[in-house]
């Protein structure tokens, strides 16, 4: 009996084991190959062994190419430092005034009252069926309409409000807050503002954290929007210029690597200390939506 | 202050509630539905990038939609990435949440692993894949080295492209559907899974006959918003394949762009972009009736 029970928990721990490889082993492939000499990476790859991802050599002359510190980053015109600042400034920015913006859309929804109130949320609301990358091409003929391609603006003014984000933080509003707060601070003269600033929001913290963070990751990860909206390799984000010029070629696996370890990491980490937060937002998705 | 007198206080406060909501409004309005008006205008002329609005073509652009070859292959290769895609995912992204539904420290590190994945940027996944895949030096040629089996072409290959992307992308995915059956199984009650114990049901019967009926709407969900998103696939084939070989990985929404950009062509992009989208909200209605029948 005792004999058998050891046996499962083996087993379980080989079940684990093997998922976790599947799903981690591109990630461990990548980082351990970005902090190896370049000529180690193909040499190693077969036959399969431990050094087919352990590095001999270990250095980091491929960030430090991709970043454009050396001659050789800079002749090739790498400037990965200013790509990923914008990739921070652009999806900073969104978060910011998504927080702002649909907060104060939700809270309209949710505690409100309005004429014909329900016709704005479903105008809202049905632009959950508009498909997202196949009107991407449209969406590209009004920002040029407004003179915007090329700009920053481009790649926030879009998505400064997002009817998700509105939809989840309404569930959020009517949920948690009794509606005699509001009315009490209202008898009390307190103006919409001040109560959405010092009643609503106080409350809603788990749905804005949950939010921003959906959202941070939905702008660091676009990548055809970005794609066509700029062509300025200055301004443009990480992903791009990444699949621009290390994607097409791939004669250097380590600034690849390098480059991906880049883009990757920001938001895994993040992902990792706010796990709950982001399980929550999409397990909310699913069970109430 | 003129006006003070005919603005009574009522009106004055339905319009500062107003003002909360006009920002969104204003952003749905100018970036979600204008976008649709100016595809179906730029569909009915001859219009480019380069050369701007030019002669008014009518229905042109329709139909020559029915005699374009491509256009159907891409259609027929959105719909096999489909196929090959959600079903799978679904399956396995429900075994998975089966498996690691108790909460410990080994199911722990495992479910942060699957989602791992899914905070990644697809073009970044897209270029790690594609060098795993690549047909001389790729991390998959060396597993089937250690396997004993021969060199496998598989972005190549007219058979193995779109399963291979298809792969990668349930590979991403996956942690997407299983959150949302975690938290579905999370929701039934214990009382069920005790009283069939009691009644001498095994595991597949209890599978059969409670898990699966009591996840049905939220199946559904998946199903829905897996296929929407699905159908819309351009990332991958952007970076892995280029539409190749033979198109036999050019999807609607590469060929979209392929017309707009590469061909400068943004009149025919657009009426295909416009028949994409009233594709997808017949799928989306259908299967709304079909949840909701289902309720």
């Amino acid at each position: 009996m005792k004999l058998q029970r050891r046996f499962t928990i083996l087993g379980q721990l080989l079940v684990y084991t093997i998922l976790a490889a599947i799903f981690l082993m591109p990630f461990i492939w990548i980082v351990l190959g970005s902090v190896r000499a370049e000529n180690e990476i193909l040499k190693y790859l077969a036959p399969l062994s431990f050094r087919t991802f352990v590095p001999i050599h270990w250095t980091v002359e491929s960030y430090i190419t991709v970043m454009g510190w050396n001659a050789t980053g800079r002749a090739a015109g790498y400037n990965f430092g200013r790509n990923m600042l914008n990739s921070f400034f652009v999806s900073t920015a969104v978060v910011v005034c998504s927080l702002l913006f649909n907060t104060m859309g939700a809270y309209f929804f949710a505690r409100l009252r309005f004429p014909k109130k329900s016709w704005l949320l479903m105008f809202v609301l049905a632009t959950f069926l508009i498909p997202f990358e196949a009107t991407m091409i449209p969406l590209y003929m009004v920002i040029r309409d407004l003179h915007l391609e090329n700009t920053y603006w481009a790649l926030i003014v879009p998505w400064y409000a997002s009817p998700f984000v509105i939809f989840s933080l309404i569930q959020f509003m009517r949920e948690s807050i009794p509606y005699e707060l509001d009315e009490a601070a209202l008898m009390d003269g307190a103006g919409l503002g001040r109560i959405l600033w010092s009643i609503i929001v106080p409350n809603t913290i788990p749905g804005l954290v949950t939010n921003a963070l959906l959202e941070f990751q939905f702008i660091w990860n676009l990548f055809y929007w970005p794609l066509i909206a700029v062509s300025d390799r200055t301004i443009q984000v990480l992903p791009v210029v990444i699949a621009g010029t290390l994607g097409q070629t791939q004669q250097y696996w380590g600034r690849t690597f390098a480059g991906s370890a880049l883009a990757t990491l920001p938001v895994v980490i993040i992902f990792l200390l706010l796990q709950r937060y982001y399980v929550q937002g999409i397990a909310n998705t699913g069970v109430k939506g | 202050m003129v006006t003070s007198n005919f603005v009574t206080w009522r009106q004055k406060r339905l319009a500062l509630a107003f003002l909360f909501v006009l920002p969104a409004l204003v952003n749905f309005a100018v970036f979600r539905y204008i976008p649709i008006y100016k595809a179906i205008v730029a569909s009915l002329y001859q219009y480019s990038l380069l050369g701007g609005f030019g002669e008014f073509v009518g229905l042109a652009h329709y139909l020559r939609m029915l005699d374009d070859a491509v256009f159907w292959r891409s259609m027929q290769a959105t719909g096999w990435y489909v196929l090959y895609k959600v079903p799978l995912q679904i399956v396995l992204s429900l075994g998975l949440a089966l498996l690691l539904e108790r909460q410990t420290t080994g199911t722990a590190i495992v479910r942060s692993a699957i989602l791992t994945p899914m905070v990644t940027s697809v073009i970044i996944v897209s270029i790690i894949w594609s060098m795993m895949y690549h047909s001389q030096n790729g991390l998959f040629q060396s597993v089937l080295m250690a396997l004993n089996l021969p060199k496998m072409a598989f972005l190549s290959d007219v058979n193995r492209a779109m399963p291979a992307i298809a792969v990668m992308m349930i590979w991403k995915d996956i942690g997407f559907s299983f959150i949302v059956f975690v938290a579905g199984l999370k929701g039934i009650p214990e009382v069920y899974y005790e009283a069939a114990t009691v009644d001498g049901a095994n595991p597949w019967q209890i599978l059969r006959s409670i898990t699966i009926p009591l996840l049905r709407p939220i199946m559904m969900f998946v199903i829905v918003t897996q296929t929407i998103f699905s159908f819309q696939v351009f990332v991958p084939v952007y970076q892995m394949s280029q539409g190749g070989p033979l198109d036999s990985t050019k999807v609607i929404v590469y060929y979209i762009y392929q017309q707009g950009f590469r061909f400068q062509d943004m009149g025919y992009a657009s009426a295909i972009s416009v028949v994409t989208l009233v594709l997808l909200l017949i799928v989306s209605w259908v299967q709304m009736r079909l949840i909701r029948t289902d309720e």
